[in-house]
């Protein structure tokens, strides 16, 4: 199994001089720590205009601070958003290749569309797109980095021919992914010969479904680089602690105000009529998943609070799901104290993680219903 | 943490439709429905929904037009205007006020599921090429909307969120004011979407002048049949409905 965590740089309110400067710094300390205790991956992700859930438009930025500071992690740039009216490909492609030869080589591209109204309409964007354009910018990028010279005639984006500069450090390419929220992009993402970045914790049986056709499809499949990503991953919260109660505790505080935060934003699907978002995407989901503030005792099946061995049992459930790898939310809104959140990425790397390294690997073996 | 509405509620209490709590439905075939939603421009977004609710980011106005050529009280029209909100992490809607041209059904709307509702002179039309909605008080035009360019969808595209119905709720502990949460279920026929237009809205004439609308969203139209259920569950509009919602549907 692989870990990494998850960075969305939510920042409460009220606003000061330092509290952005301030949840930036206790990131970055988060991902030092991860990359001294041998976490796999740093993701940081792409938002715009979603007041306090995360104040991440840069996550390329934030992400060459974490390669400056580092060693070792690999730096998940994603998801960035594949939508014409936020960036051009190429920008995605000129920025990731400088991040990638910032970091020594250890950039991961996941890529996605964007979920949330807030967004989309902030930009003019038209939800009805966002797939066409995703998939579009999908096919170049990885054509914009490999060719010397790269032209296209698209549909939602035309270039003549040009130069575009400068190379990823990794040859042929550094790894891509896709965000596989809405029902059937696995589909896309296996078809495409992309990994699979799980943002949504759902059930045992929807997800072992989803990994299932994800890893037949992928056999057959017609990649968009120059090789195929066939890793799966999947997002969890983590708070692990010797008290297992004060971990639930802590863990549901971030699950719930993660949902509650979430729950504010407006889904494309909530306010367009769209068969383009099947699903409303991560938000809804985590909050469905995870329970709100007025029943916080929930938490949903599988998730990775607890003791070391609370967490263990957890992880060894996605794994035989057939995930290979956990992402995990250690923090939101500043809601634990940094130290809380230091501690428990310590414990689980010093009590759980050398379980699963040390394994050999596994083929997925089902868990049955949920 | 999240943003919470701070709605001054006490003006809007004299006004306020009186609710006995009964099992009472509504079933209505053959409605046409007309939503269209626009984003707003307000100083204060949190001071246009009660303490009970939550404001989205964006705000947005729905505007929800109904046509009915039949019902248990006779053919009607409505027209609600709401404010999309969250009760605890559930999509919502506050209700603004109503305009219906059926006094008997006005009534039943208003002591039932506590309608802030007045009489309005409503004209709901589908062409081919737009669907047209306007209201008239007392002759004088209050809003005028239309849906541009329809083209066929499924209504499972289509989401209406309960509405929130500021009240004086009568039950064995007296009269309180509670949020009703007003549900509906519909089976569609056909549902079509376009883009919304904007002719006029007298934000002042539906009871909050403050309502600015500024990005148009989306429109849809639907033509189905609706039940809108027996009252569940009330709030008080005072605390955060995850702590102040009450179950009171049967069991």
């Amino acid at each position: 199994m692989e870990f990494g965590i998850f960075i969305e740089l939510s920042v409460p309110r009220p606003w000061t001089a330092e509290s952005e400067r301030d949840v930036y710094a206790n990131a970055l300390e988060q991902v030092r720590l991860a990359d001294e205790l041998g976490f796999d991956y740093v993701w940081a992700v792409e938002h715009h205009f979603l007041e306090e859930y995360s104040h991440s438009p840069a996550p390329d930025l934030f992400l060459t601070a974490c390669a400056m500071q580092t060693s070792r992690i690999r730096v998940g740039h994603g998801i960035v958003a594949c939508v014409p009216q936020y960036q051009s490909p190429i920008r995605i492609a000129e920025r990731a290749a400088v991040l990638d030869i910032l970091s020594g080589g250890r950039l991961e591209l996941g890529t996605g569309r964007s979920a949330t109204w807030t967004e989309l309409g902030g930009f003019g964007a038209n939800p009805d797109e966002t797939k066409k354009t995703w998939d579009e910018f999908v096919r170049v990028i990885p054509k914009m980095w490999m060719q010397e010279r790269f032209s296209w005639q698209g549909r939602v984006f035309s270039m003549p021919e040009r130069a575009i500069l400068p190379k990823p450090v990794q040859k042929p390419h550094p790894p891509m992914w896709v965000a596989v929220t809405s029902p059937g992009t696995e589909v896309d993402a296996a078809d495409r010969g992309l990994g699979c970045l799980g943002l949504t914790p759902g059930g045992f049986s929807e997800s072992e479904k989803k990994v299932n056709t994800y890893r037949a499809r992928i056999e057959n499949c017609d990649p968009v680089g120059a090789f195929v990503n066939k890793k799966v991953h999947t997002v969890n919260f983590l708070s692990c602690a010797e008290d297992g109660d004060l971990a639930r505790r802590s863990g549901l505080r971030v699950a719930s105000i993660f949902s509650y935060m979430a729950s504010q934003l407006l889904s494309a699907k909530e306010v367009l009529p769209t068969h383009s978002y099947p699903s409303e995407g991560l938000l809804p989901a985590l909050r469905r998943e995870s329970g709100s503030p007025g029943d916080a005792a929930k938490s949903f099946k599988g998730v990775t609070m607890g003791t070391p061995d609370d967490v263990a049992a957890a992880i060894r459930q996605w794994e035989n799901v057939g995930f290979d790898g956990i992402n995990f939310i250690a923090q939101f809104m500043e809601i634990v104290p940094q130290q809380y959140v230091l501690d428990s990425m310590r414990l689980f790397a010093q009590e759980v993680m050398p379980q699963f390294k040390s394994s050999p690997v596994r083929q997925p073996v089902g868990v049955g219903a949920d | 943490m999240p943003l919470a509405g701070s709605l001054d509620i006490r003006p809007l209490l004299e006004a306020a439709p009186t609710v006995t709590l009964a099992d009472r439905e509504l079933h209505v075939d053959d409605v046409d429905i007309l939503q269209a939603l626009f984003e707003i421009r307000v100083p204060d977004r949190e001071a246009i929904v009660p303490p009970a609710l939550n404001p989205t980011i964006p705000p947005v106005v729905t505007f929800l037009a109904y046509r009915a050529k039949d019902s248990a009280f006779g053919p009607f029209s409505l027209v609600q205007v709401r404010v999309t909100a969250r009760a605890g992490v559930r999509p919502r809607a506050f209700l603004v006020s109503a305009r219906c041209d059926n006094p008997a059904l006005a009534e039943e709307l208003s002591g039932s599921w506590g309608f802030r509702i007045d009489p309005g002179e409503v004209h709901l039309a589908r062409f081919h090429d737009r669907v047209e909605c306007r209201v008239l008080d007392d002759r004088r035009p209050i809003l005028d909307l239309a849906l541009i360019d329809p083209e066929p969808i499924t209504g499972q595209d289509i989401q209406y969120p309960p509405g929130m119905h500021l009240a004086r709720v009568q039950d064995a502990q007296g009269l309180r004011p509670r949020l009703v949460q007003v549900d509906t279920e519909y089976q569609f026929r056909r549902a079509d979407r376009g883009r919304p237009q904007l002719g006029s809205f007298d934000a002042a004439a539906w009871g909050d002048d403050r309502l600015v609308l500024a990005e148009p969203v989306s429109a849809s139209f639907s033509a189905c049949d609706m039940t809108i259920t027996a009252v569940r569950y009330v709030c008080n509009p005072d605390i955060p409905a995850s702590e102040g919602t009450e179950n009171v549907g049967n069991p």
